[in-house]
Parts: structure tokens; C-alpha cells; sequence
């Protein structure tokens, strides 16, 4: 960091064709998300009809001693996710990237399955599995013991914490395993020699090194928590646990208050940008570069007998978030009729049939899914890179508003940020209404935060140095991007793109508001599949995305090969 | 979603190619449908049965919530262009609130009259006419509850026996369980949430909320939308519904003709197509209850003119609702 001021000067004293680079990435942040974001913030300043400046909004939003509780609510709710998050990922993350620890495809394929799982599906599996009244662990915990109740309770803030943080705990994985990949072992190893045993290694040394990535995923997990809506309209409401987006989505109903709700979200901005600041207060001055040019080893820690212990422990976390929800939801995908319980001649391939075969404008929608999402992921890892790059090295004055416009959209409520985005580009001059790239440029809106804090962490790793020996050997700085830093990053890349992919598959706020007739997609296809009863088509389109992610992610992983750093010995 | 191709086929009629107003929109060429009802699916089934009607004629459905598709509406005025060409909307509070703006175009289809009497008088004076009937019965597991032991009207369901047993959506989330609230709320007074409080109800989301939770064994006997739970029950999922004898909830969804739109003539059509016996046979193919009496209901539910309906006037529901939202939450925590 301390480095890098000298770039400012440099770049002042003559236009190079970066320069063009960076201005085109700083127009596309100021089209894809500081005008919504705009409309947005001002917006919660309007009256609804005459549109003529007014604080009623926040007293409307914030008038009730209710609504504060249920922001405390909602933030001791993201504060518990998170933790839980961080305990169920980081041993995973550190057992795939740092030791030799068996079936490592596997079960990175099922934490990003549970990744894609949208949360409506898998809390309707966990209340299927934990129901006080019908859950299966209930029913076999009352005939083993013959209580008259069960013994867990999915309707309980602890059974909301747990649900949300088994779906939300693949952003801190992804972040924590990409890191620890880029960390040669030199500093391990030197630990050791000092006589240092593995744990001590690990905690005093290995973690320490992966702080920025871990607290950049703790902090999307948190803001994704504050702002999710699916799990808690399943499991909270009826717990009677009020969060803030259950009080956020009362304003959409008539009259509607559209307003209101840009005006309780503006708070939450502010939220954002202070956890930034305290991400930065915690690393503070320590270094975190793993990745210097001088080239690093990466040996995998030799566990014995342990090697067990951690993929056992990998195994029971992919089986409470994947396997045994879907197990419960396989009664559902594979039966006619999955009220009646199990039976052969229940039994039936018809609904995975409906989708793929039967049904045209299923399938359309399946394809324009995976085809919006995964141009989003390219628009938003490409964008992201290139801000966090001004960003870290510091290329223009004011990063702090860069940093909060990249943040800002994934606290706004979904929907919020859809209509700022609406009332942007749907109208002429672009007159985008019903087009795949309304649709496309907001996911990507909603989405580049995430891709945003993981470039920014992975950026944290790479020592500037080698930057500037490009540049010292007379090469562009776009030259440097694209030759060291792009190769140097490419592994936590390809998980930044998952990571935007995944939850664009699965985004229904957003979605909701920008979709036109032709641009159907499968979130949307999932409400209506959930509100007119069809069930088992539901559960199989579930099984189907999560089928489909094993694949995608094995295969990656096969084509990646291994990554540069690791060499066996 | 199982539309059965054979039903559907006898419904079509001959095409509509001699009315007045085709020439005129054919020219128009499309119209564009904010629906608030059904899902897109069908809004597409619907769109395309009307262009087979009405050749070179598009329609563009674009099916989202009530809420999100009057918040759309309102930010194309906004932007000076109306997209819209035909609005239908679960809450008859949104008609009353364009057309305060004076952004409806009154128009009474020639077909209207054919509707179940019930259902003829809502119209707003000529501004909108029916194109949905949302309705709440009595459901149940048929697995975990007797026909015999099931309740039979609205006050059996605070029988203690439902204790931990019952299901019901929210009005701070649904428009149609808000009706509901404000309709039992009329007859029974408001000591009929406070006893149903009583029996620790799973308080879910959507009115169709209800059938998933009574398949999935946690909760037996629910008020809640028959035409999912029809839908569900079709399939062999045991559920089943029951009229209550005192009345159902039947609360219909208007559809209105956009002031300012680019296809005035083909919303026209649009608008007496909705109100004709192909798309009320569309519904009942679909489980959805037809609209008038040349139709015969979907399996397992009865004709609108055969049960005894009931609903809140728009005025009522206007003025009681935001109140009974607040109750709720007193009453109910949520």
C-alpha cells in the first residue's frame, strides 16, 4: 500500500492509454450503478405523488420503535450468520487449499451446489427435515426415544441462523480457499523450523495471512443476511421473528411506498461504508502480500490419520446444507403427488421431464438464465477488477466513493435497486424495457460488490512490485493487468466469476422488476412454479441447477488442472 | 400448469377476424399486458389463444405481483411512456387509484354480460370488469383429517382440536388474505384471530402457501387459495377443499384499458376476450375458477353460481384493512 502513491504522479505526467481504461471502467460504475443508486438516495427524499423534497419517507420508514427492533433483529441475525459462516467455512477452506485432504472435488462441487441452492428451496427442505411437527429428524428422534416432541425446531431465530448461514457460508469458503492458495508455504515452514507446531502454524501464521479475505467474505455474508428475503419469509415469519426486509416488503403493498423503502434502506449504506472502515482499521498496516515475484511453493500439509477428521468434518457440512436437504426434497422431485408420502408407484421422472422436454418456454428460460447469468459474471469480474485496481494502487483521488458506489447495491433491497434501475434505462434515451440487457446490467449492478470485495482482497495479496518491473521494462500498465496481474489471480478470478454466476442464477428481487415476456428467467419461473402449487416441479428444477453446478464445477476444476504454486514433490 | 389440450380445443372458437374494432388493431398490431394474476405460463396461453382469435395480433404479457406491476405502471407514466396496454391487478384499490389520476379508459365488453350475476355488478361503472376470482376456503390434509371430522364453516376453525394444527398466510403479505381478514373480521369480530392466535397457527406468507405446508405433514386443516391446492390435489396430493357453509371468500380482480397506450383498439379486444368463454375455459383447465356459467368449473370445485359467495365492497376493504394490518400485528406478533 505505502508503495503505490508514487503511481499517482506518474500517471499525471503523461496520458497513457490505460488512462482511456480506467475512464471507461469509472463511465460504466457511474452508468450501471451511480445513477440507479442516485435515483435511489434521492428518491427516498420524494414525495410519492408530487415528487417535492420531504423527510416524511424516513418518518414513514422509521416512525415505528417496532421498525428499530427489527433492524436490531435483522443485524444480530446477519452478526450470528456470519460467525456461523466462518466456522463451518474456513476449516473446509483451509482442508481443500493447504492440506491433503481426499475427495477435494467433491466437496468443493457440493459447497458451491449449496451456493446455488436458492434459500427458498433449501429452507423448505430444512422444514421438511426439522418441522417440530412432521421434520424426519423429529419423527426419528420420537420413535427412538418415544418423546411426544421433537427435539429440534426450524421455527426458532437459532433454526433461522443455521439454515441461512449452511447457504450463505460459500461466500466465505470461496474467498478463504482462493487465498490460501496464493500463499506459498516459505513463512509456514519458516514457523515450523522455529519450532512451531501445526496448530500454533496455523493460527498464528497461515490464518493471520488470509485476515482480508476472510473479513471480505464475512462482510458480503453479513450484507447479503441483512438483505435476504427468502429464508426468512419461510422460517422467520412464521417463528414470528420480524427482520427488516420482512417490514421492507409491507411497503410494497398497496398503497405502495416504494419511497419508504429507498429511505430504510439509505441507513443502510452508511452500515456498509463503516464496516469498510473497519475492515480497513482491522488489517490496518500489516502486510498481507503472498504473492511476491519471487516465486513461492506451495506444499500440502501431510495430515495422516487427521486427513480423515477434516473431510469428515467437510462431509457434515455439505451433507446438513446439500445432502440431506435434497434427500428430503428428492420425495418431492421424484413423486407424482409428493403429499402421499413414499411409494413406488409414487415414483415418476415426469416432473425433471416436464422441464427439459415437455415444456419449451422451460427450457428457454433455463437457457436465458444460465446465459444472462454468466454474462453478468464476465461484466462484473471485468468491471470489478478494474475498479479494484484503481482502488489498491490507488489511481485517482476519492477511492472511498468508489469503494461505497461498488458496495452500495447489495444492501439496497433488491427491488429497490431494480425500480432506481427501471426508472434509469427502461425509458428512452436507451429504452431498454424488456430486453436481456436490462436485465443483464442489473444483476451485474446487484452482483459487483461481490466481485468487487473479492478482487479487492485478492489485489491485497499481489505485491505491486512486479507491476512496476513491467513498467520499469517500459510496458503499459494495461500491459501489467492483463500479462501479471490477470494470470497471477486467474484461480480466485474464476471464483470471482462463480460467485457473481451462482446468485445471479438464483436473483428473484431484482429479477422481478426488470423482466419483460421474452426474458423470463428461472427465479421468477420458481415463484410462479411456488405460488400455484406445483411443488414437485420446484424441487425437481432444484435438483436440476444443482446437478448442473457439480458439473460446471468439476469440469472447471479439471480443465484449471493444478494451480501454478503447486509443486509435488 | 397441465392444460388439457382437449377442453381447450372445444373452447376455441371461430376467429374474431368481423368485429368493428379488428381492422384498427390489427394495424396496432400488439398490446402489452401487465398481469397481476395467474402466472406467465398461462399469461402466455392466454396471449396465444387470443392471437389465434384475433390473427396478427401479438400479446406481450408480463406477469408479476399486483404490487410490482402497478409500481412498474407508475414508473412509466412517470417516464412519459406508457408501456401498458391492458392492466389487471388483485386489488380493485389500484383501479380507484388510477382512476383518480384519470389514467383508465372506461370500456364495457360486449361478452361482460355473460358473467355469473355475481360477479356482472363489479365494474367500477364501466372502468374495469373481472378477470380473476381469487377465493379462500376451508383446505385440508385428507391424510391427517376426515371429511366427517373436517370444519365444515369459518368458526370451526378455532375448534381447540386445530391447536398446532392450522395454517394461514398473513395480511401484511397478501392481498387476498387481507380481504379475508377484513371479511371474517365483519362477521365474527375480531375475537376470531384473537382464538385462532389461541391455536399457535403456522403463519405463512402467500394464501398458497397454505397447500405446501398441509403436504408436508406439519400442519393438517388451513384457509387458503383452492386453486393450487385443487391444482395440487390433481396430481393425487391429498388435499381437498371445503366450501364453508356460510359463505366463501370470492374476491375479484378488475382489469382496465390504459389511458395513453400505443394499441387502444387491440386492448379493446383484449379486454371483451377476457371477458369470453375461450379464456374462462382456459382458467378451468387450468383449475382456476371460470368466470361465467357457460363453463363448467375445474374438477373437485363447483360453479360461481352454484355456492354461496361473499365479499367485502371496495370501500370496506379501502378502510378496514390498513387497520386490521396493525391488529395483526398486536395480535398475532407478525
Amino acid at each position: 500500500m505505502a508503495r503505490t502513491g508514487a503511481a499517482r504522479p506518474r500517471v499525471l505526467r503523461r496520458v497513457e492509454p490505460s488512462t482511456v481504461a480506467w475512464l471507461a471502467a469509472l463511465a460504466a460504475l457511474l452508468f450501471l450503478v451511480a445513477v440507479p443508486v442516485a435515483k435511489v438516495v434521492i428518491s427516498s427524499f420524494q414525495d410519492t405523488d408530487t415528487g417535492a423534497f420531504t423527510w416524511n419517507n424516513y418518518a414513514v420508514a422509521y416512525g415505528h420503535v417496532r421498525d428499530y427492533a427489527s433492524l436490531g433483529t435483522s443485524l444480530l441475525y446477519a452478526a450470528e450468520v456470519t460467525v456461523a459462516s466462518i466456522i463451518i467455512a474456513v476449516p473446509i477452506a483451509w482442508g481443500v487449499a493447504r492440506t491433503d485432504m481426499p475427495c477435494k472435488g467433491l466437496v468443493r462441487a457440493f459447497v458451491l451446489g449449496a451456493f446455488i441452492t436458492p434459500p427458498y428451496l433449501g429452507a423448505i427442505g430444512w422444514i421438511l427435515l426439522a418441522g417440530p411437527n412432521a421434520g424426519w429428524i423429529n419423527k426419528v428422534w420420537m420413535a427412538v426415544t418415544g418423546d411426544a416432541h421433537g427435539f429440534v425446531n426450524v421455527y426458532s431465530f437459532g433454526g433461522l441462523v443455521v439454515v441461512t448461514a449452511l447457504y450463505a457460508f460459500p461466500y466465505i469458503f470461496v474467498f478463504t480457499a482462493d487465498a490460501l492458495e496464493r500463499v506459498s508455504s516459505e513463512m509456514e515452514e519458516a514457523a515450523r523450523i522455529l519450532g512451531a507446531g501445526h496448530l500454533r502454524t496455523i493460527l498464528r501464521v497461515t490464518l493471520p495471512l488470509v485476515t482480508p479475505a476472510i473479513l471480505g467474505g464475512a462482510i458480503v455474508v453479513f450484507l447479503d443476511t441483512v438483505a435476504l428475503f427468502g429464508t426468512p419469509a419461510i422460517i422467520a415469519l412464521p417463528a414470528r421473528i420480524k427482520v427488516m426486509t420482512l417490514v421492507l416488503w409491507q411497503f410494497f403493498e398497496f398503497p405502495v411506498r416504494a419511497e419508504a423503502a429507498a429511505a430504510y434502506a439509505v441507513p443502510l449504506v452508511l452500515i456498509t461504508v463503516t464496516l469498510f472502515a473497519a475492515q480497513r482499521a482491522i488489517l490496518g498496516r500489516r502486510g498481507y502480500v503472498a504473492l511476491t515475484g519471487k516465486g513461492g511453493s506451495r506444499t500440502l500439509l501431510q495430515l495422516g490419520r487427521w486427513r480423515w477428521a477434516i473431510f469428515g468434518y467437510a462431509m457434515l457440512m455439505v451433507a446438513l446444507s446439500v445432502l440431506l436437504p435434497y434427500a428430503a426434497l428428492a420425495h418431492a422431485a421424484f413423486s407424482r403427488a409428493w403429499g402421499r408420502g413414499f411409494s413406488l408407484a409414487n415414483l415418476t421422472l415426469d416432473n425433471f421431464k416436464y422441464l427439459l422436454l415437455t415444456d419449451p418456454a422451460a427450457r428457454l428460460t433455463i437457457v436465458h438464465s444460465f446465459g444472462y447469468s454468466a454474462a453478468t459474471a464476465c461484466l462484473a469480474v471485468a468491471l470489478a477488477l478494474c475498479v479494484a485496481y484503481i482502488v489498491s494502487r490507488r489511481l485517482v483521488r476519492h477511492t472511498a466513493v468508489l469503494t461505497a458506489l461498488c458496495m452500495a447495491p447489495l444492501v439496497i433491497p433488491g427491488i429497490v435497486l431494480a425500480i432506481g434501475f427501471y426508472s434509469a434505462w427502461a425509458p428512452p434515451p436507451l429504452a431498454l424495457y424488456g430486453t436481456a440487457a436490462l436485465l443483464v446490467f442489473g444483476f451485474t449492478a446487484r452482483f459487483l460488490p461481490i466481485a468487487y470485495t473479492n478482487c479487492m482482497a485478492s489485489l491485497r495479496s499481489l505485491n505491486p512490485e512486479m507491476e512496476e518491473a513491467v513498467r520499469i521494462l517500459g510496458g503499459s500498465q494495461l500491459r501489467a493487468v492483463t500479462r501479471v496481474v490477470v494470470p497471477l489471480l486467474k484461480t480466485s478470478l474464476i471464483g470471482s466469476w462463480l460467485l457473481v454466476f451462482i446468485p445471479a442464477t438464483r436473483e428473484l428481487s431484482t429479477a422481478i422488476f426488470l423482466v419483460g415476456s421474452n426474458t423470463r428467467v428461472i427465479s421468477v419461473m420458481m415463484l410462479d412454479l411456488s405460488e400455484n402449487g406445483s411443488f414437485e416441479t420446484l424441487a425437481a428444477l432444484g435438483f436440476f441447477l444443482l446437478g448442473v453446478t457439480i458439473l460446471i464445477v468439476l469440469a472447471g476444476y479439471k480443465l484449471l488442472g493444478r494451480d501454478f504454486m503447486l509443486r509435488r514433490s | 400448469m397441465l392444460p388439457s389440450a382437449g377442453a381447450y380445443a372445444q373452447a376455441k372458437g371461430p376467429t374474431g377476424t368481423d368485429d368493428p374494432l379488428y381492422p384498427a388493431a390489427k394495424k396496432e398490431g400488439q398490446l402489452t399486458w401487465y398481469s397481476g394474476i395467474l402466472d406467465q405460463p398461462l399469461c402466455v396461453q392466454v396471449g396465444q389463444a387470443f392471437s389465434a382469435k384475433y390473427p396478427g395480433i401479438e400479446v406481450k404479457p408480463i406477469k408479476n405481483s399486483s404490487q410490482v406491476a402497478l409500481q412498474r405502471l407508475m414508473q412509466d407514466i412517470k417516464a412519459g411512456s406508457m408501456q401498458a396496454d391492458v392492466f389487471t391487478t388483485t386489488d380493485v384499490g389500484h383501479m380507484t387509484f388510477l382512476n383518480s389520476k384519470a389514467l383508465l379508459v372506461p370500456y364495457v365488453a360486449p361478452s361482460a354480460s355473460g358473467f355469473v350475476p355475481a360477479l356482472r355488478a363489479f365494474n367500477g361503472g364501466g372502468l374495469y370488469q373481472v378477470s380473476w376470482v381469487g377465493q379462500v376456503t376451508i383446505l385440508y390434509n385428507t391424510t391427517k383429517v376426515k371429511l366427517e371430522d373436517a370444519p365444515k364453516d369459518w368458526p370451526d376453525l378455532t375448534n381447540p382440536k386445530w391447536a398446532n394444527a392450522i395454517t394461514f398466510g398473513s395480511p401484511n403479505y397478501s392481498g387476498l388474505v387481507g380481504v379475508w381478514t377484513v371479511g371474517m373480521a365483519q362477521r365474527y369480530g375480531w375475537e376470531f384471530f384473537e382464538k385462532l392466535n389461541k391455536l399457535n397457527p403456522l403463519i405463512g406468507r402467500s394464501v398458497d402457501d397454505a397447500g405446501t405446508v398441509l403436504n408436508s405433514g406439519e400442519r393438517s386443516v388451513a384457509a387458503g387459495n383452492p386453486a393450487s391446492a385443487l391444482r395440487s390435489a390433481a396430481r393425487g396430493n391429498p388435499l381437498a377443499m371445503i366450501y364453508p357453509s356460510s359463505g366463501t371468500l370470492a374476491s375479484p380482480s378488475p382489469t382496465a384499458i390504459m389511458k395513453g397506450s400505443s394499441s387502444p383498439n387491440a386492448a379493446k379486444l383484449f379486454v371483451e376476450f377476457l371477458a369470453g368463454r375461450e379464456y374462462s375455459q382456459i382458467l378451468s383447465d387450468n383449475f382456476e375458477q371460470p368466470m361465467r356459467a357457460d363453463v363448467s368449473p375445474p374438477k373437485g370445485a363447483k360453479s360461481m353460481a352454484e355456492i354461496k359467495t361473499f365479499a367485502p365492497t371496495p370501500e370496506e376493504i379501502e378502510k378496514e384493512l390498513g387497520p386490521n394490518k396493525e391488529k395483526w400485528r398486536d395480535t398475532f406478533g407478525g
